[in-house]
């Protein structure tokens, strides 16, 4: 399924309704290059789990920050890891598909060592505008929101 | 509780990539501060590794508490209290730095307190000043871009904070952009330095209304323009980023002192050693600047113990069940 954001608003409000067909348990997995709106997506995603958009803020420095929604939320972001062993050193595999919701940026650093069932890449197009691609999720259940 | 006049704090911080420990008297003097750095491991990965630094602090601990007691000529037998950081940080390091305190508390019989990391860096000023409140205190680091309304020594209410990436987050992202080592902040410091700030007009995000910063977007501006120019100097890209970061945490602070009638400013926090920064700062007219020297901006133990000996005092003396964590507000116990 693809998208077109024009503005922040835009990404937020599609992660919101992406959040919305998310249960405990999922995983998203999301790409795209620096400033292409990831951290704009999972903004919107929480809101869908009772979290505050300004609770969340980059996770590049902590690279995991757990949030307390209607379900725990995992904000992971790979950015600064470039080696699988790094990855592993984390924990990260424990948050996949754990008892809660992850959405993890920077999944192209696990060099398609895991697997999500829905993925996301958001493609950086003029100063407002971002291409959003979403695969995984059921478009009828995507239209019916 | 015993609160006599003299008092010998030992204190430890292992919050991110810096082993620290320090043994302070009376709650002012830093009789030795002890900062044993990680740089050279994380600059591998642009970045700290949370596995490799709890890792380095297990292995560093000790030598960095040894040495600390070594130069201040204290003996464990002498020393009034442990004072260590709880939090916030990266939860692996924060556990040996805890763990170890604790041992050390319960094996010496020493009072142990708990002390908030971003307390430490708002009082960080105070090793070198007279306490002034109330004032307006701005965190500006890798992990935070916070402001603060200071009331009195424990009395702090947040008035701003980041809604995306901390400043210092922005200079590492835009360093690794322009292809600069880690950290990145203080590279394009001195780049900026023999570059023209007005090269580039990167945008200031300055939300009206409100006292949260936003430096996502111009992190984004400056990847576009990189990709639309290739020809244009590091320097100028420097100056006119740096230029943009300053304009947006000056113009937020004169903000803040102007909401709150409060005219006295503090910075703490590693972007506060930025020589750019410091220098717009002093420029300031009718404002009352207190910075601390760059070696108390970055992290370091001499702050937590300044808080702990403050806390000390007061009797708030931490149990030794306290746990670190991730995520605590300024306003919150570790319990």
């Amino acid at each position: 399924m693809r998208l077109r954001s024009s503005s922040d608003r835009d990404t937020q409000y599609i992660g919101l309704k992406l959040g919305k067909l998310l249960s405990s348990g999922d995983t998203v997995f999301l790409t795209g290059g620096l400033g292409s709106g990831k951290t704009t997506l999972v903004k919107g995603i929480a809101g869908a789990f009772g979290i505050n958009e300004t609770d969340i803020t980059s996770a590049s420095f902590t690279i995991i920050a757990e949030h307390e929604g209607t379900v725990p939320f995992y904000h992971i972001d790979l950015y600064r890891l470039d080696d699988l062993n790094a990855i592993d050193d984390i924990g990260l595999y424990e948050y996949i598909g754990a008892d809660g919701v992850t959405i993890i940026e920077w999944a192209d650093k696990l060099q398609g060592t895991e697997i999500a069932i829905v993925t996301v890449d958001l493609e950086y197009i003029s100063e407002n505008e971002r291409e959003i691609t979403i695969e995984g999720v059921d478009e009828q259940s995507w239209n019916n929101l | 509780m015993k609160s006599d006049s003299n008092s010998l704090i030992l204190a430890i911080d292992t919050s991110c990539d810096d082993t620290s420990a320090a043994v302070i008297r009376d709650g002012r003097s830093v009789l030795s501060s002890i900062v044993y750095g990680q740089g050279e491991i994380h600059s591998l990965y642009g970045g700290v590794v949370p596995e490799a630094a709890s890792r380095r602090h297990t292995e560093m601990i000790w030598p960095t508490v040894k040495l600390a007691l070594e130069q201040s000529n204290t003996e464990f037998s002498q020393l009034s209290a442990i004072a260590v950081c709880c939090g916030p940080g990266l939860i692996g390091c924060l556990i040996v730095g805890t763990s170890f305190a604790k041992a050390m508390a319960y094996a010496s019989n020493l009072p142990l307190i708990g002390v908030n990391h971003l307390e430490g860096h708002i009082c960080s000023v105070f090793l070198t000043h007279e306490p002034v409140f109330p004032h307006i205190s701005l965190i500006v680091s890798g992990g935070h871009t916070s402001l603060y309304l200071a009331r009195a020594m424990g009395a702090y209410e947040e008035i701003g904070r980041t809604r995306d990436d901390a400043a210092g987050e922005a200079y590492d992202k835009v360093a690794k952009m322009l292809g600069l080592d880690y950290p990145g902040g203080p590279l394009i410091d001195k780049l900026a330095k023999n570059g023209n700030p007005k090269a580039v007009n990167f945008p200031r995000a300055l939300i009206k209304g409100t006292l949260d910063f936003s430096f996502s977007g111009l992190k984004t501006s400056v990847r576009n323009h990189l990709l639309l120019n290739s020809n244009i100097s590091t320097e100028d890209i420097c100056a006119s980023f740096q230029a943009a970061v300053i304009d947006t945490i000056i113009t937020k602070l004169l903000w803040a002192a102007e909401i709150h009638g409060i005219n006295t400013l503090t910075i703490s926090g590693g972007v506060a050693a930025n020589e750019g920064l410091r220098q717009r700062l002093l420029s300031l007219k009718n404002m009352r600047i207190l910075m601390p020297p760059k070696e108390h901006c970055t992290d370091n133990a001499a702050m937590i113990g300044l808080v702990g000996d403050y806390y000390f005092r007061q009797g708030a003396v931490s149990a030794l069940t306290l746990n670190p964590k991730a995520c605590l507000p300024l306003t919150a116990n570790c319990g």
